[in-house]
């Protein structure tokens, strides 16, 4: 991460300009624990109140990181019920990364996203129908398929 | 902008910067070889 990921100057620009950057030793504890630390790296996004909202383990290319963050911070806000600003991570993530390996989910949370503000159970069909044109082996795919049936 | 990262080492701080600013906090547990 330190030589590959972190030097690249568009993931600095993103972490510094929506994240709060927090890195500690893998042993530190009482963290380590806390957040049930097995392997390096271990990258967590956390609301600010501090609960967990998204983890990765293991390298990420700097093309990975930002997209993946983005998803991230879609989820935290998707579990606040906040999902208009859910919505705005997840179009960026789809808008400027559509080939990056987040990019799956962040079909299914959208189409999710969607049908929880509107009650309008259409964009959960969308959800499966994108996903099976463009990402057909992608576990996201298998779940949206139930959505197929939807009219 | 920094052309690096300005990381955080401390929690509480990181938390106080985040509520403060309504970011999340991007977390990385590193092995500092």
């Amino acid at each position: 991460m330190d030589v590959v990921t972190y030097p690249n100057a568009e993931v600095v620009k993103f972490i510094q300009e929506n994240t709060i950057p927090l890195r500690v030793p893998f042993d530190a504890k009482p963290l380590s624990s806390e957040f049930n630390i097995k392997w390096t790296p271990t990258l967590i996004v956390l609301d600010p109140d501090g609960k967990e909202r998204h983890r990765i383990v293991g390298f990420v290319s700097a093309d990975e990181l930002i997209p993946s963050l983005l998803l991230g911070m879609g989820k935290s806000y998707f579990e606040q019920d906040r999902f208009s600003e859910a919505l705005l991570s997840i179009e960026k993530l789809l808008r400027e990364y559509p080939k990056s390996s987040a990019a799956p989910e962040g079909i299914y949370l959208r189409g999710v996203c969607r049908y929880k503000s509107t009650n309008n159970p259409k964009p959960l069909k969308e959800a499966y129908e994108q996903l099976k044109d463009q990402y057909p082996e992608s576990e996201w795919t298998k779940r949206a398929y139930p959505y197929r049936l939807i009219n | 902008m920094e052309n690096k990262i300005t990381w955080e080492t401390d929690m509480k701080s990181a938390l106080a910067w985040a509520r403060k600013e309504g970011k999340h906090i991007f977390l990385d547990f590193f092995n500092p070889g």
